[in-house]
């Protein structure tokens, strides 16, 4: 039967269990040459990817864990993520529309780094 | 995002298109470029885009100088098998850090890699069945292993535990191994992560344990039924697996456990109702059989899943009810004849509501029902008969009053009984039915000679003169004409007696009593049937028009002047009439008079007479001019010619015996007969007739 210990590290993976909570607080989401972006978590939940992570069982401590590199993403194409996040929350309502722009130069890119986060 | 980038990129790589000639290249991307813009607009990339992808990720690896390194798949999944066995500790309750984000970006990452790579280092299926396998290890190394050693209720509480667990590593690891869902999964319709990871459990282990779960659910189920108190929680999480395994079907749960427990419930049943028919009344077995589906269908609202409720109270009924419905009906002192004997309206309500929900289980209640009422119908008759034999002769009179007092009792009967088809039997058709064709029986019994219809209608009879020995109010005295519907009885009755004559319905002569609610007080006002007739009409509506009276009374104007003039302009007024003259006129409109009142508790209010005078005199008058007329025709008929005075002395001289006849009206008459070609003037002298043959 389960002990203390086991109980406690139950208990600690069964938090944040269900998809539909809305996280309050931000993450850091840091490219590859190290700049570093902080979102707000409503605004990371855009990507499936981070979303994942973000409502698994088992909750991130808000100071150290609530960061991810990309290694493999730069900073401009970070950037433009990370208003795509934005844009995505504000136009998702449906109300009004408006083109998102994506500069040509850094389409290919945007767009593997958009199939890496699901996004 | 990426349906955006990619349409971006479409309208950036239409280069060679004359068409969208203003984008400027920016770039050398020719592989990507050709290849990308076959790429779709859907949020997931074709195959064909899929593999542009994988090229672009290499050719822009490769520009900007850093090659991303091969992930070899043993290193790859070494690096997993890390991760997995973390999450392993975690569920076993080691002291384990948890996962960081960190963690948890790089093994998805390293999947994804794993999986973008060119071939032959594309490792997805490998993968796939990495990812399955660790299902398999851990659940037959550690789980089966805990759940084996254990029995009942701690294996119960085992299973549940693990298959928490269980959910939770489903979870996580199809997280990290989310990137396997989104193309190669997808593309070649396999089963997904998440129902692969459950699939595993149920396989390997709720195959094999599931027939030890169904039976120690069930003995705890029995346990319970006996009194005992167990852990309902944790038959609602187990019985909650069985739900869940079959991954949106009821399957398993229906057959593996469903099917067992209703066989079982029928066998417990079963058995107690074979010692409970014997030892119990029936209201004491009545009173625990509606206790035991109570408590069943409590069950399902414990632990049950709801789509047992119907089948299992099913069996309940079926085992207690169905099955012994003969001999509970039957029971000698305490059975349903007892019951209705003794008045036992609660335990009847009771019967009703049980046998209701079986098939066909209120007819045998039905007719004893009926068999009942009819003998209870049937021993007033005989003491009717006896009293009426019984009676010395000289007593004869007073046979009235016996067939009176039989009528009431029958009237009682029939209250009685109705009370009990709508309170005990809620008002079901069939007990309606039992309580008329028992009526039918007895009513057509005779009591000393006459048949109890002749009695109803004796009965009717005083009442319509009397008002009889008991005071009654209108209402009863509807209620008991309604029971016996009098008329037709009456008219049948009188048929009987009188074959030859006919029945003729004297409404104007007939009376009637109205109780009359005014603001002040309640007045009896004793009325002609028409003028009764015309006060109902304000109980449907407070005003109404005098043409509107003529229509709903369909008489004449003249009765209907005669029987407003009486309500409304003589000494009662119990209807207000606008205008308020005297006299009736078409245009008037009549109201309930609410405000009449009068020191008498009773009125009678009598019709103006009718102006019989004018009547008789015009009556009088139609003979006399018949007597002119062959007065006239027998003087012209023997003289053939006449002069006009001559005739009318004559007239006046034949007459004299029976009346003066008036000149006026005789030369009338003669006019009249000249039309009729009995008499014609003479051609040279108006003042003489001729007789015509």
């Amino acid at each position: 039967m389960l002990g203390k210990g086991e109980a406690a590290g139950q208990a600690h993976l069964h938090k944040d269990d269900d998809g539909g909570e809305q996280p309050s607080g931000v993450v850091k989401l840091i490219s590859a040459e190290g700049f570093e972006f902080v979102v707000d978590k409503k605004a990371a939940m855009v990507s499936n990817t981070l979303r994942n992570m973000l409502t698994s069982p088992g909750g991130f401590s808000e100071t150290r864990e609530g960061e991810v590199r990309f290694p493999e993403i730069s900073t401009p194409i970070l950037e433009k993520i990370c208003q795509y996040f934005y844009w995505s929350l504000h136009y998702s309502s449906g109300k009004e529309t408006s083109e998102f722009q994506i500069e040509p130069e850094i389409t290919l890119e945007l767009m593997m780094a958009a199939n890496y986060l699901d996004t | 995002m990426a349906s955006a980038a990619s349409a971006a990129l479409l309208s950036y790589l239409s280069l060679s298109f004359p068409l969208l000639p203003h984008y400027s290249p920016r770039g050398t991307q020719p592989h990507a470029a050709a290849a990308a813009a076959s790429a779709e607009k859907a949020a997931s990339l074709s195959p064909l885009g899929f593999r542009c992808l994988r090229a672009a990720a290499a050719s822009l690896a490769a520009m900007a100088g850093q090659e991303r390194r091969t992930i070899d798949l043993e290193e790859g999944w070494a690096f997993m098998q890390k991760g997995i066995t973390k999450l392993k500790n975690i569920l076993e309750g080691k002291p384990e850090p948890q996962f960081s984000s960190e963690d948890y970006m790089m093994l998805y990452t390293t999947i994804y890699n794993m999986c973008t790579q060119k071939p032959p280092h594309d490792y997805s299926q490998q993968l796939y069945d990495k990812y399955r396998e660790s299902f398999e290890e851990y659940i037959t190394s550690m789980v089966l292993p805990s759940l084996r050693d254990k029995h009942d209720e701690f294996m119960l509480r085992e299973l549940v535990k693990r298959w928490s667990n269980h959910k939770i590593m489903v979870r996580w690891l199809s997280r990290f191994f989310f990137y396997l869902d989104r193309y190669f999964i997808s593309r070649r319709s396999l089963t997904p992560l998440e129902q692969v990871g459950l699939t595993c459990f149920r396989d390997l282990i709720y195959q094999e344990i599931k027939g030890q779960v169904k039976g120690a659910v069930i003995a705890l189920i029995d346990k319970e039924r006996e009194g005992e108190q167990i852990d309902r929680a944790l038959l609602k999480n187990v019985l909650g697996i069985f739900v869940e395994i079959g991954l949106g079907s009821m399957e398993c749960y229906e057959n593996d456990f469903e099917d067992f427990l209703l066989k079982d419930t029928t066998d417990y049943y079963s058995l107690k109702a074979q010692s409970w028919i014997l030892e119990d009344s029936c209201p004491d077995y009545m009173i625990k059989a509606e206790e035991c589906l109570k408590k069943e269908k409590e069950r399902v609202g414990h632990y049950l899943h709801i789509s047992s409720e119907q089948k299992l109270l099913e069996k309940v009924q079926n085992e207690l009810l169905a099955q012994y419905a003969t001999p509970l009906l039957e029971k000698e002192h305490s059975g349903c004849f007892a019951l209705l004997r003794d008045d036992k309206e609660e335990d009847l309500s009771r019967m009703y509501r049980l046998f209701s929900k079986i098939t066909r289980g209120l007819e045998p209640i039905a007719n004893m029902f009926k068999t009942h009422v009819t003998n209870e119908g049937t021993a007033l008759v005989k003491q009717a008969e006896d009293s009426a034999s019984n009676k010395k002769p000289e007593k004869k009179d007073m046979v009235g009053m016996q067939e009176q007092v039989f009528v009431w009792k029958i009237i009682e009967l029939h209250d009685k009984y109705v009370a009990y088809v709508t309170e005990c039997f809620q008002g079901h058709t069939l007990f309606h039915k039992a309580l008329k064709e028992a009526f039918e029986v007895f009513c057509n019994k005779g009591v000393s000679g006459s048949s109890s219809a002749e009695l109803l209608a004796t009965f009717c009879d005083n009442i319509l003169k009397k008002g009889c020995s008991e005071k009654l109010s209108d209402e009863a005295i509807e209620d008991a004409l309604e029971k016996v519907k009098c008329v037709e009885v009456f008219k049948e009755f009188y048929q009987t007696r009188t074959k030859h004559r006919k029945l003729t319905w004297i409404y104007s002569l007939g009376t009637c009593n109205i109780n009359a609610k005014f603001e002040a007080k309640t007045i009896e006002l004793i009325v002609t049937t028409y003028q009764a007739a015309l006060l109902l009409l304000f109980n449907g509506s407070d005003r109404l028009s005098y043409s509107e009276i003529v229509t709903q009374l369909n008489l004449s104007d003249d009765d209907v002047v005669r029987l407003l003039h009486s309500l409304s302009c003589a000494k009662y007024k119990i209807l207000n009439k606008e205008p308020a003259n005297r006299s009736i006129s078409p245009n008037d409109v009549f109201e309930f008079n609410s405000k009449f009142t009068d020191r008498m508790r009773r009125i009678k209010i009598p019709l103006p007479p009718v102006d019989e005078k004018k009547k008789v005199v015009e009556d009088v008058d139609k003979d006399r001019r018949y007597a002119i007329d062959a007065s006239i025709v027998r003087i012209m008929k023997s003289r053939k010619v006449m002069g006009h005075q001559q005739l009318v002395a004559e007239c006046v001289e034949q007459l004299s015996r029976m009346f003066k006849p008036d000149f006026k009206a005789i030369k009338k008459r003669i006019e009249d007969l000249i039309t009729r070609d009995y008499l014609e003037r003479e051609k040279d002298n108006a003042n003489v007739y001729r007789y015509l043959a």
